[in-house]
């Protein structure tokens, strides 16, 4: 269920795409991980026998299908080096199965945790979410059932959460700063899931400058707890290293060493590096520490040049404030069951939801209406249709149907039936089929009448 | 004429080579005591009724290194590391080391200071210890010096007359501990090298030979013999790098060739790919200590001519271990030589002798001798394709950072089986046919490692860094900065620069002559940001002569 007390080495991909950036000056830029890549090359950490380094590979088109719908199409909202981020984590996956490691890191970038089920461009620098690209992976092809998400990066990992909303089985925490003094202004504790799935998602929004000392409270008292009871098969952690006092886009106080204790303790199957951006003073000590931890090395001795322990102490009342979330997430958890009975008592068959999404980085506005068949025997399909603005002209207009893995019958000729009857509905630009039980995926363009599939 | 000699294991091979012919050979046994003996009279065989006034240029391979690392005569070495924040020093597999406080960071800024006293009391103890060599290496020196020299200075005045050596001149390559140990290794062996040089140098001018001379590197390359004390390590696995470098001399120029050589117990492996030695993609492995020395990847199987064939139920195996020489040259147990000589291979030995060792193999699988021999060979076959497989999949699968090295990585497949040493003439067809390349066996294969010493070129590497907004470059292994006014330059200009130090540094070493033929293997810029505008670059140049042929013998 974690890594801990397995046996075996880390593995570890370094993909920076030096040759990769959102633009010349953009955080998300090809410098970025250039300290790092110093820093892990002089510390000589691929050459330690407690570590591999693995080459990585690109994404199929059928990888990202199964986890998004892109807008027209898959390959118009990649590039290859989301592919080869996406990649990195599916490597990573098989050498985890084949037994060759007991733990892996991907330490790449682009990042993904704001993207979304559907895509219509890039938001918060994200265009492909890499973690859930991962976790479909290890469902379809290793059959896993009980996954957990623990999102570690300072911002709200709103697309992780978005993805898995109405899935049971994939637990998502995500602790970071609060979404009233930060992108992308979401993560408040009520957002917990939908009916089916109430409490699977646990939101911990801490308080900007919060410490070592606070988040290791959320980590011992919350997170670990919950894990333990959860009992998934595999842990992963969506690991942005921005929660640092020094990250430029961010207001928290968590240090290297902190950073590397929350993951010698959570012991994650799987690292994915999401965000980070104090390239010079966080990122090289960041990514030794969380190596470190993986692999079971000591990292006492690694710091960052001015940090002295005790440099950042939490107030009091910030104290009261992060128990108090803590105290209202837990019992959130403990009342899931009943959380879940209670709402499915008050729908009908349909659970239906409007969302308006804002993608920062392109300036497009999305607006959602999500349906989902409440079934009594499977997990039930669902239908998204979607309309994206960019500035006052409609940019793509989408009608989205999915079918879970295990449909019943009834589930799977229904969505069928909305796929089919959006074919040439002029309403939508495309009609897109995301069949996650039999593995295949189409993409209908209703304007040029031609189809595409994964 | 160019003379090359290599001391191979069980003997010393030397060549005359004129133009692009090979003139003469000669033979001498190994003595693996007296390395200085086997070469000169490697030599002296050589140029009987050769007019020593027209050898233009003498190149020696040595074990001398090799063997004095793996038997523990290297001279007793007190290690001093400033490693800073990171990784914890006793992860290292270093031994005993003095560690010392003060830390540099990544771009080279001071990030925590020396204390004077601790080193002095670290001097001291070196002293109390007895030891008179110190390596002094300190974590990102190589991107500031100041930190090792000071160590250095203040060393020199508690132990006078000691030998010291400093990380960043052995090496500007990131990777901190392969650097100590590096340094570790080049400090240990100086002096018996520098012994082993003198002696040679002195012995050439008795027999009135007045051509430089060379020594031969781990990657192929050569260094004339006065400059290469400076940086004795570098010459540690000259045998199989004369042996590739041969290969590449006797084989069609741009191909990708897959060498085999199989030895008594052991098969080496080497690649050229597209006419270029493969480098094994890190620094060579001495003995348990990586380093940053750069060699050609070499893969021992552990299968050869004389390994003991074995049946237990119906499974054969072959090998790893070796119980004497086959039955047919009156060793005590079956081997693939016995196997070859009843196939008709291989003409070595007694032809009765072998049939009646297959024999026995025959019996326990129940089958006919020849039957049992193809097994054999087969075995052999099989296991030779399998490493080679393996070691393109591993060229294939080395990590890369970028976006076009990832798309752009071609797949290659052997177009030549080469065989070199005494074991692969018979085998070299068969694994050729199953890899779909055609077998070459050169004409010269017996000496092709004589060869490759003596036309061997010259390599050099320089490592150039340059931080535009810290106003300096440095190339570390030279103890080299400067000041750099545009805080813009380009990487044309870096590549400039690159050109001019190489050219000096080239001058330096003695082979000034062959720094035309140096390029740019690495070059890569970064924009630094901060706030949202550009505060500087930067840039690293790697500039080098790669291992190659000389001019004189590619031409012909």
């Amino acid at each position: 269920m974690s890594s801990k007390g397995k046996s075996g080495k880390t593995g570890l991909i370094f993909f920076p795409a030096f040759d990769w950036a959102i633009s010349p000056t953009h955080p998300e830029r090809e410098e970025r991980l250039l300290y790092t890549r110093d820093q892990i090359f002089e510390e000589g950490l691929m050459d330690l026998p407690q570590i591999d380094e693995y080459k990585p590979r690109l994404a199929e088109m059928l990888d990202i299908a199964r986890v998004h719908f892109c807008v027209p199409d898959v390959e118009s909202q990649i590039t290859e080096a989301h592919l080869i981020a996406a990649g990195s984590t599916l490597t990573l996956a098989d050498a985890l199965e084949r037994g060759e490691i007991r733990n892996g890191f991907a330490l790449v970038r682009p990042p993904g945790h704001h993207s979304m089920r559907v895509v219509h461009g890039n938001r918060g620098f994200c265009n492909i979410n890499n973690m859930a690209v991962l976790v479909e992976y290890l469902r379809t092809k290793y059959g896993h059932k009980r996954i957990a998400v623990i999102d570690t990066d300072v911002h709200h990992g709103d697309g992780t959460q978005e993805i898995f909303w109405h899935d049971p089985d994939v637990l998502c925490i995500s602790f970071h700063q609060d979404g009233h003094t930060l992108y992308p202004g979401t993560g408040f504790v009520n957002e917990m899931g939908g009916p089916q799935a109430l409490a699977r998602t646990l939101n911990i929004p801490l308080p900007p400058g919060t410490t070592d000392e606070g988040i290791h409270y959320v980590l011992d008292r919350l997170i670990l707890p919950v894990l333990e009871e959860f009992k998934p098969d595999l842990i992963l952690n969506s690991a942005g290293q921005d929660n640092h006092y020094t990250d430029p886009l961010a207001n928290m106080r968590f240090s290297a060493n902190g950073y590397a204790r929350l993951n010698e303790k959570l012991a994650p199957d799987i690292c994915v590096l999401e965000g980070g951006y104090a390239v010079e003073t966080a990122l090289p000590y960041v990514n030794t520490g969380i190596i470190q931890a993986m692999a079971g090395l000591d990292y006492s001795h690694l710091k960052e040049p001015d940090f002295v322990p005790g440099r950042f102490v939490q107030s009091e009342q910030m104290n009261r404030e992060i128990e108090a979330t803590v105290a209202q997430v837990q019992r959130l958890w403990d009342d899931k069951d009943e959380l879940v009975k209670d709402a499915l008592q008050g729908l009908g068959d349909f659970y239906r939801r409007k969302k308006r999404i804002f993608y920062d980085t392109d300036m497009i506005n999305e607006s959602q209406e999500e349906t989902v068949r409440l079934c009594p025997n499977c997990s039930g399909y669902m239908t998204i249709s979607s309309q994206a603005q960019r500035g006052y002209g409609i940019l793509n207009s989408a009608f989205c149907v999915s079918i879970p893995r295990k449909a019943c019958s009834s589930c799977r000729e229904d969505a069928k039936e909305e796929y089919e009857e959006h074919i040439d509905d002029r309403r939508f630009g495309y009609v897109c089929m995301q069949d996650k039980d039999r593995d295949t995926f189409k993409f209908h363009n209703n304007m040029t009448h031609t189809q595409k599939s994964y | 004429m160019l003379v090359g000699i290599d001391v191979g294991g069980t003997t010393t091979d030397a060549v005359l080579v004129e133009g692009k012919s090979v003139v003469k050979a000669a033979y001498v046994p190994t003595d693996h005591d007296n390395l200085l003996k086997c070469l000169l009279g490697a030599l002296d065989e050589l140029v009987k009724g050769v007019d020593t006034q027209k050898i233009e240029r003498v190149v020696l391979s040595t074990t001398l290194i090799t063997n004095m690392i793996a038997e523990g005569k290297t001279d007793p070495v007190a290690l001093v590391l400033i490693p800073g924040p990171g990784t914890n020093p006793s992860d290292y597999n270093l031994g005993e080391a003095c560690i010392l406080d003060g830390a540099i960071d990544y771009r080279g800024r001071e990030i925590d200071r020396l204390k004077e006293s601790q080193i002095k009391e670290a001097a001291s103890k070196i002293s109390a210890q007895g030891l008179a060599r110190v390596a002094v290496v300190g974590k990102f020196c190589q991107r500031n010096h100041a930190h090792e020299q000071k160590v250095a200075e203040i060393m020199r005045a508690t132990l006078p007359g000691a030998k010291i050596e400093l990380g960043h001149k052995v090496s500007g390559h990131l990777n901190f501990p392969r650097r100590a140990a590096t340094t570790l290794l080049t400090v240990a062996t100086k002096d018996k090298y520098k012994e082993f040089a003198q002696a040679m140098a002195d012995a050439l001018r008795q027999r009135k030979i007045s051509a430089p001379v060379y020594i031969l590197k781990a990657d192929g390359g050569t260094l004339p013999l006065d400059s290469s004390v400076q940086m004795p390590v570098e010459t540690i696995f000259s045998g199989p790098a004369a042996s590739i470098m041969g290969v590449l001399a006797l084989t069609p120029a741009g191909q990708t060739s897959v060498i085999v050589d199989i030895g008594g117990t052991t098969t080496d492996l080497a690649l050229i790919l597209s006419g270029k030695p493969l480098l094994s993609s890190k620094g060579a492995k001495v003995e348990s200590l990586l380093t940053h020395v750069r060699a050609f990847a070499v893969k021992s199987v552990a299968i050869g001519g004389d390994s003991a064939v074995n049946v237990s139920g119906e499974r054969m195996t072959v090998g790893p271990q070796r119980k004497g020489p086959a039955i047919c040259m009156g060793g005590p147990w079956a081997t693939p030589t016995d196997a070859m000589r009843v196939l008709g291979l291989t003409s070595v030995g007694d032809a009765a002798k072998a049939e009646k060792a297959m024999q026995e193999v025959a019996n326990k699988l129940n089958c006919s001798p020849k039957e049992a021999a193809q097994k054999v060979v087969d075995v052999v076959v099989d296991k030779i394709v399998a490493e080679v497989g393996e070691m393109f999949k591993a060229w294939e699968q080395e990590p890369a950072y970028r976006i076009w090295e990832i798309m752009k990585k071609e797949k290659l497949e052997a177009q030549n089986v080469v065989g070199v040493g005494g074991g692969a003439p018979p085998l070299v067809p068969l694994v050729a046919s199953r890899l779909g390349a055609s077998a070459i066996v050169p004409d010269f294969a017996r000496v092709a490692n004589a060869i490759g010493a003596a036309v061997a070129r010259p390599t050099i590497t320089l490592n150039l860094h340059i931080d535009t907004e810290r106003g300096e470059y440095i190339v570390a292994e030279d103890g080299l900065t400067g000041k750099v006014g545009d805080r813009k330059m380009t990487p044309e200009q870096a590549e400039k620069l690159a050109r001019k130090l190489l050219d000096e540094r080239a001058a330096r070493l003695g082979i000034g002559e062959y720094s035309g033929e140096a390029e740019v293997t690495y070059s890569e810029v970064f924009n630094m940001i901060r706030g949202w505008s550009t505060v500087g670059r930067l840039l690293d140049i790697r500039m080098e002569i790669p291992a190659g042929l000389l001019a004189s013998w590619r031409g012909c």
